[in-house]
């Protein structure tokens, strides 16, 4: 056992033992790290905010060398403090629209685009999934599991008959889709685990390698 | 007191202990089991080897932040150690306030394994807010997105960033993803879409999932899954003899292993306590 001299990995290996603690229920030790935790967090958001954004693209642009359009951004930053002034609240509603637009504009060809288009081609049976019966038998997986997914989720009419068996076939893929979602999500909080295990067991008491 | 309701009310801090014991023996006592390499992390670790040595440089961005450190912070060290043992430039960014830390411990921790320097043979952009606002900026003008870089050194001195001027210049950009804005939600639609990038990722198990259907329509083309896809890139840098570092990733498999098995156990025990003593109800 080789126990760490530095005092910031004994910090951290006792919060994390504090937070460990919630495991037996709410205590001191666990709201003292959560508060620490919060307060840490915004204190370097803030600081990065400050020398990241602030400083270089609108302190030292503006007040430096006199760039006046960034008076336009600046303004409409200080809309967003309006909220806090319930006579001049309505104000937020600039900003909000801007960036509402902006955002909308932006945001529905690019997802629609990358999200729906490209993932129908890549649906598709093309003659490069024929090449070999490997990527061919995938391709019918997918194609099936796509439409039958799809019909799955067709409300305008009741699933009865065959509609209802093929939507019976896109539950399978559904729960399938949702069996690797939880295996993952296992696999993550596991790890998050093992991570902690591994700083108190190597970093903070040197018992591994 | 019947087998089926003991099951079913075994107490957490049984179970917390159980799964304590089961994750920590393994670290002294190793299992090394050993999986195949999937093709998603093949495909990365083959797209990384094909970026021409002492060219233009692989784009990382840092979109994880220390809560996902176990998963993506390996990984991250073992792209560094790839792409530096190989002679690739690296253009490191953030697109995650809290994660701009991470970048540079990672940065300062393998760069000097291989006796890189700043801003010949790695660059580290740092955080700008706006999310999509940044990398649609970047793809029209890098040093115009990213005057400076991290700590304001003007883009245009920094030697390896000369001819780099937008996404073009960019062979391959990888995105290290704990989620949004990450490579789902922004790389995807507004870099690899709008712009062509050729792009990888490495993502938190939780969302890797998701990242399947973009991968067989190729608009990824490389993903690593949580710790098991880090794990797995470690052990192709290792094989292919670019390091000899310790890995983080691959150690914990074992315990992940033990632990996976733990949960199937206890919801086989679960569900036989459950369906006990439903038939006696």
């Amino acid at each position: 056992m080789h126990l760490s001299p530095d005092l910031w990995v004994w910090v951290g290996a006792l919060l994390t033992l504090f937070v460990f603690s919630f495991l037996f229920g709410d205590n001191p030790f666990y709201k003292f790290a959560e508060h620490l935790y919060v307060g840490v967090s915004v204190g370097y958001m803030i600081a990065i905010y400050y020398w990241n954004f602030f400083k270089p693209d609108l302190i030292e642009p503006l007040f430096g060398r006199g760039e006046l359009i960034l008076i336009v951004p600046l303004i409409l930053g200080l809309c967003y403090l309006a909220i806090f002034i319930q006579k001049f609240s309505w104000v937020v509603r600039i900003p909000m629209g801007f960036v509402l637009g902006w955002g909308s504009g932006i945001a529905i060809p690019a997802v629609l685009q990358a999200n729906v288009i490209k993932q129908i081609q890549g649906s598709l049976i093309t003659s490069q999934t024929l090449a070999h019966w490997n990527t061919f038998v995938w391709s019918i997986v997918v194609l099936i599991g796509v439409i039958t997914t799809v019909i799955y989720f067709f409300f305008s009419r009741e699933q009865k008959g065959s509609l209802k068996v093929v939507a019976n076939i896109g539950i399978i893929y559904i729960m399938i889709g949702f069996g690797a979602s939880f295996g993952y999500t296992v696999m993550a909080r596991i790890s998050l685990l093992l991570g902690r295990l591994q700083f108190l067991l190597r970093d903070w008491l040197g018992v591994i390698h | 007191m019947k087998i089926g309701e003991i099951l079913g009310k075994i107490d957490r801090r049984i179970v917390f202990g159980f799964m304590a014991i089961v994750v920590i023996v393994p670290f002294f006592f190793p299992l090394n089991v050993t999986g195949k390499v999937a093709p998603p992390s093949q495909q990365l670790f083959d797209a990384v080897e094909e970026i021409q040595p002492d060219s233009k440089p692989l784009l990382i961005s840092i979109d994880f932040d220390p809560q996902s450190m176990p998963e993506l912070y390996p990984m991250l060290k073992a792209i560094l150690r790839h792409a530096f043992s190989r002679n690739v430039r690296v253009c490191m960014m953030a697109l995650w306030v809290t994660g701009v830390g991470l970048g540079e411990a990672a940065l300062n921790e393998v760069a000097p394994e291989y006796g890189k320097v700043h801003g010949k043979d790695y660059v580290y952009l740092g955080w700008k807010p706006g999310f999509a606002a940044v990398v649609l900026g970047m793809g029209k003008s890098i040093p115009e997105t990213f005057p400076t870089d991290q700590y304001g050194t003007p883009l245009e001195s920094i030697p390896m960033m000369r001819g780099v001027k937008n996404f073009r210049d960019i062979p391959y950009a990888i995105s290290i993803s704990a989620g949004d804005p990450g490579a789902l939600t922004l790389w995807i639609p507004y870099v690899q879409s709008r712009f062509g990038q050729k792009l990888g990722t490495g993502m938190t198990a939780v969302s890797a999932a998701d990242a399947y259907p973009y991968l067989q329509s190729g608009q990824l083309t490389g993903l690593l899954g949580g710790m098991k896809g880090a794990a797995e890139y470690e052990h192709l840098v290792a094989e292919a003899g670019y390091s000899e570092a310790s890995k983080p990733a691959t150690q914990a498999m074992d315990s992940q292993s033990m632990a996976h098995l733990a949960i199937i156990l206890l919801i086989v025990l679960g569900n036989i306590g459950f369906i006990l003593t439903k038939g006696r109800k």
